[in-house]
Parts: structure tokens; C-alpha cells; sequence
């Protein structure tokens, strides 16, 4: 097992692979379409991405679910049929792929849920959200897998305000409460439908997964610094009984939304971080503003709601009128 | 905790059954708000607890590789296992019914997609006359009659498949009409309660009686009369046109959820023709549930 010793950061291949993600230097044996290619580095990268031999299960695991186990500093995540991964001190992957299974299938669990919960690993705040920049602020969009936050995120993007971040969203908080978005710009992932509604076929790069009708889009501008917080907005479909709005929740709902925004809830309370996100949904509820953004789930009223949001950017001072 | 599944093809009655269940711990004298029932984790074909449960995202999943992984999530709840751990887990009922829409059916990997015993220990099967199933299909769909007819007689049938989007929830298979009742009456994995909408609909009070003797939580003749009383159609109706119902399909423009409630209907809303072709396809099953048919063509088949 190559991933033990002491040199767990050090990589003896010729192809190494380097990228930004989530403001985090990694170093991959694999390619990792999708994610923020960076320059080659010489020293330690913060993550380091290798296969090796994963074993099927934990000895003494403290937690364990259907698909994943931690003990200790060690979490072992299995996505059956496709691979398995040992996240390890929030530094170093070890994947153990599955026989015949392609590179693509491997890369894009690692890019989602694997880099997701080694961010938890680390201690950082993540949350399950897109974000794009208006002026100097993120503004970021929360909700489940399938409330719409990367089609929303491409709408905007075409909109002229660049993606900061797509599906997940590191989040740091400074002693002084300062709350800074990790960018993460990386290519969207839309639904063959969505790219035909938003007219992006000319922006449609490879499938995800050869086997799903969901593509690699790339965003008209891309941001890469970190930036200030600006205004949250939890995704909601407009049912019975809520209507299309954007509401400001009260006190006790808006940080609610914030510990259920988590990338992955059920983790933060099985890695210790409950006080942390605490932390961090007070200092985000002060530094910016979360509000409810309940519209129709269509396409045909995306222009209405993008130009929703950019009257709602002028109400709260994030953006200014023309003079 | 036991988990029961309030199982049956979509449009034959198990919202009704589910508001009657409600409304047995209805609080303050007043009837529980329709928007009000537990949803996300209340079917089985909902989303969030797989992402959640699983830590995969259930978008970069084919339809099959999320049906072979299914059976671990529905072991998890019938664990108690919250998809939600955030938050301190609440006292869970003694019974916990969870609506399901799926077909009873095996996984790629021919593992029972609903966890067999492992996934509840019951199930309550609400079944409906396929003639008073089809326009009201219909209606939910935004679709003809005639569409429904179709839809209900194939064997590929499904909702929630279309590729190139995500769906609010996941595939479920409805391999028509017939397959669909079959396959959980015949299933031999968990006991099951048959329930037909028009015995609710003629003795609300005592087919309700009869589920909550079968699934082991008796309620008090003053809470069955009650929730007979909250949740008979025209006080959902009612409830649904003043607020509407979130679980109503999209648009809601369209039709209601809560459209007649009525047993026979069909008899005024198909042409002889659509009868005949329901029944062509559906006899063999409802003669087994009793359902009379009304073409002779049919009646020759199905001897």
C-alpha cells in the first residue's frame, strides 16, 4: 500500500496533475476534468491524489453508513461498482478502482463527494451551493442536489456575472468574523435539457460520465480569488403554500438553512464540526444577508428571475444604479 | 418502529389514506394542513435521503446504478437511521408509513428494490378501479384519456426516466396497471393488507379500522370518526382550493390533485371503445379484485 510511510505527499510518477480546488493545491495521479488546472509545484501540495490498494472496510470504525465508515482520522467511502476511496488526515486520496471501471467515472466522485468530505475533514465550511460574483461579493445559491443552483449559476453567468463556484462552496471565517468564499470556478454540470434551454450548446464540452446525458458546460467568465461574502439565497420551489418571492427568514430559520446547507449534514455532526458551523451561521448571518428565493421550477421564467435578482442586488446595496 | 409502505399505482387512493392516517393525531379540533405531511422523507422515491444517506450524488447515477443502491437506503430508515443528523433525532412512531409508487420489483443485481423485510415490515396495498385510474391519470398527467390508456398498459412504463434532466425524485417503474398490483400482492417477501379505494370510499371508517388493526396501531373509535370527518374529499378539496396542495403536479394552473373522489366515474368520462381497451389489457387482474367488466369481449379473454 503505497499510501503509508512518511513521504504520503510525495509522488514518483512522471504524470502528475495539478490543480486548484476550493483554494487548495492538489496533486493528482489521475486527471480531473472539470477542476481548475494550475501550475506544476515543487513542494508539498495540500492534497495529494494517488491510487493504491483501499481496503473494503475500517478496523474499529466509530460511525459507519451504507457506503462509508470513519475511524479516527480515516474515512473510507465507497461508491460500489465505481471505486473505493481512503480519505486520509484531510491531505491525501487513495482510490482503488473498480475492474473495468473508465478514469471519467473515478474523477467525477472525486471532484464531488470525495474532495466534499476531506473540506469537512480539514475542519472548513462547506457548503452545498453555487456562487457567482456581483461586484466584489459572492453571492451564493443553496439547495439539494437538483433545486437548480447550477443552472441558475450558468443563467447568471451568461448574464455576465462570473461563476465563483459550482455544486459545493468552501467557506472560511476569520477570528474577526470576516466570512471569504473559496472560489472553486470550475466547470458547470448541466442537464442535456438545461443546456438547450439556456441556448449553452456552444459552451458544452464532454459528458460527466459516459453513461449520463449531463456535460461539462464552460461558464462565460470564470472568478478565481477568494472573495467576500455577500448575500445568501436558499432555493425554493414556488408550491403550495409558498409563492414566488424573496423573503428574509427570521433569525432562528436563517440559521436553520444555513446547518442544512451543509454539503453533507449527516457529516458534521459525525466529525465534530457542529460548533463549528454554528460558528459560521452566526458570523454568516451578520456579514450577509440569507434570504428565501422561492421561484417557478422552468426555464421559461429564468430571464424574469435573473432580473429578480438584479433589482434585489440593487435593494441591498450590492449593487448601485447607474448614474 | 416498524415501517409500513402505502403502496399502490399512482391515482388509486393513497394520498386520501395518507391524510385519514394523519388526521387520527389531528391536534386543536382542526384538520392537519394538507402542505403539512411529512414529504421529503414520506416516499420512497424521494431523493434527499439517498444523497444524504449514501453521501453520492444521486445525479451522477444512471437510473439503474441508483435502483441497485436503493435497498441500502430503505434499510437505513427502517434502522431509524435520520437522514438529517444534524438535528436531535425525535421520539420516532411506533408505525412509520412511507408511500411508495414504485412496482414491487428486484434490482439489477436481483435484490428486492425495496429491501424486502429488511425495508418494512408491512404493506398496505391501495389498489382502484383502472377505469376510474385512467382519467384521473389523465388529469394528474395534463395529458388525453387516451395517453393515460397507454401508459397504463406499459410494460416500461415509468415515472421520473426521462434522460437529460433530474427529476424531483427518482425512477419509479409502474410496468402497467396489472404488473404493478401483481407485483406487490404477489411479492412474498412482507404480509400485505389489501385495501381497494372503493371499499374506502363506501366504509371510510371501516377500512380504515381494518389498516390500523393490520398494521398493530388501533385508534379510538372517536379518532377514526374524527379523521374520517377531517379528511373526507370535499375537506381536502376544500383545503386544496384555498391553499392548493404542493404535492399537486406542475403546473398547478392545471388540474386538481383532489379532482372527483368518486368510485364509477368512468362510467360517464370514457367512450364504450377506452372501457374496452382497459379492459383488454386489465382483466385477468380485475376480476381478481373484483372489478366487473363491462364488455364481453373482455369477459371472453379473460375466462
Amino acid at each position: 500500500m503505497r499510501a503509508g510511510g512518511g513521504a504520503l505527499l510525495e509522488f514518483n510518477e512522471v504524470d502528475v496533475h495539478f490543480y486548484r480546488v476550493a483554494g487548495l493545491a492538489v496533486a493528482s495521479e489521475i486527471e480531473l476534468p472539470g477542476a481548475i488546472a494550475a501550475a506544476p509545484q515543487a513542494g508539498a501540495p495540500d492534497i495529494a491524489v494517488r491510487s493504491g490498494r483501499v481496503p473494503a472496510a475500517l478496523e474499529q470504525a466509530s460511525a459507519r453508513g451504507a457506503t462509508w465508515e470513519i475511524a479516527g482520522d480515516k474515512f473510507l467511502f465507497r461508491v460500489p461498482d465505481v471505486a473505493r476511496f481512503l480519505l486520509g488526515g484531510g491531505r491525501e486520496i487513495t482510490f482503488e478502482a473498480a475492474p473495468g471501471v473508465e478514469a471519467g467515472d473515478i474523477s467525477i466522485f472525486l471532484l464531488g463527494t470525495v474532495l466534499g468530505i476531506l473540506l469537512h475533514q480539514r475542519g472548513q465550511i462547506v457548503l452545498h451551493a453555487s456562487a457567482v460574483r456581483v461586484n466584489d461579493k459572492a453571492v451564493l445559491f443553496c439547495g439539494p442536489s437538483g433545486a437548480g443552483k447550477s443552472t441558475l449559476a450558468a443563467a447568471l453567468a451568461q448574464r455576465g456575472f462570473p461563476l465563483v463556484a459550482d455544486d459545493f462552496c468552501a467557506v472560511t471565517v476569520s477570528g474577526a468574523g470576516a466570512v471569504m468564499v473559496q472560489p472553486d470556478g470550475r466547470n458547470l454540470k448541466l442537464w442535456a435539457q438545461a443546456i438547450q434551454k439556456l441556448d449553452l450548446a456552444e459552451r458544452r464540452g464532454a459528458r460527466v460520465r459516459n453513461r449520463l446525458e449531463k456535460f461539462f458546460v464552460e461558464p462565460a467568465a470564470v472568478f478565481t480569488e477568494p472573495l467576500p461574502l455577500g448575500t445568501v439565497y436558499a432555493l425554493r420551489e414556488a408550491r403550495p403554500p409558498h409563492k414566488p418571492a424573496i423573503e428574509r427568514p427570521n433569525v432562528v430559520d436563517a440559521a436553520l438553512i444555513l446547518r442544512r446547507t451543509a454539503y453533507r449534514p449527516a457529516l458534521v455532526n459525525r466529525m465534530g464540526q457542529k460548533a463549528d458551523y454554528f460558528r459560521a451561521a452566526t458570523a454568516i448571518a451578520n456579514a450577509a444577508g440569507i434570504f428565501h428565493l422561492t421561484r417557478a421550477f422552468n426555464f421559461e421564467s429564468m430571464p424574469e428571475l435573473v432580473a429578480q435578482l438584479e433589482r434585489h442586488w440593487l435593494d441591498v446595496g450590492l449593487t448601485e444604479r447607474a448614474a | 418502529m416498524r415501517t409500513v409502505w402505502l403502496a399502490s399505482y399512482p391515482k388509486s387512493g393513497n394520498t386520501w389514506l395518507r391524510m385519514l392516517i394523519a388526521n387520527l393525531s389531528a391536534k386543536d379540533d382542526k384538520p392537519v394542513d394538507i402542505n403539512d405531511l411529512p414529504e421529503g422523507g414520506g416516499i420512497a422515491s424521494a431523493r434527499v435521503p439517498f444523497d444524504r444517506l449514501l453521501l453520492i450524488d444521486s445525479g451522477l447515477l444512471t437510473h439503474d446504478e441508483i435502483d441497485c443502491l436503493r435497498p441500502r437506503v430503505y434499510e437505513e430508515l427502517a434502522r431509524g437511521t435520520q437522514d438529517d443528523e444534524y438535528d436531535e433525532v425525535e421520539a420516532p412512531p411506533a408505525v412509520r408509513f412511507v408511500k411508495v409508487h414504485d412496482a414491487y420489483t428486484l434490482t439489477p443485481k436481483a435484490e428486492p428494490l425495496l429491501a424486502g423485510a429488511r425495508g418494512a415490515a408491512a404493506a398496505v396495498v391501495i389498489v382502484r378501479d383502472p377505469r376510474d385510474v385512467a382519467p384521473s391519470l389523465a388529469n394528474h398527467n395534463g395529458g388525453s384519456v387516451d395517453d393515460a390508456i397507454a401508459f397504463m398498459a406499459d410494460e416500461d412504463a415509468a415515472f421520473s426516466a426521462k434522460p437529460g434532466r433530474q427529476h424531483n425524485q427518482l425512477r419509479q417503474q409502474l410496468p402497467a396497471w396489472s404488473g404493478h398490483v401483481a407485483s406487490w400482492l404477489d411479492q412474498k417477501d412482507i404480509p400485505v393488507h389489501l385495501v381497494r379505494y372503493e371499499d374506502l370510499q363506501v366504509d371510510t371508517a371501516g377500512t380504515l379500522r381494518a389498516v390500523l388493526a393490520f398494521v398493530g396501531q388501533p385508534a379510538s373509535e372517536d379518532e377514526i370518526r374524527r379523521a374520517v370527518a377531517f379528511a373526507g374529499f370535499a375537506r381536502l378539496q376544500e383545503q386544496e382550493r384555498e391553499k392548493g396542495f404542493r404535492e399537486a403536479p406542475r403546473p398547478w394552473a392545471g388540474g386538481n390533485f383532489f379532482r372527483r373522489g368518486t368510485a364509477g366515474g368512468w362510467r360517464d368520462e370514457l367512450s364504450a371503445e377506452q372501457v374496452a381497451r382497459i379492459e383488454t389489457s386489465h382483466a385477468p387482474m380485475m376480476r381478481r379484485l373484483g372489478y366487473e367488466l363491462a364488455t364481453t369481449a373482455a369477459l371472453a379473454r379473460a375466462g
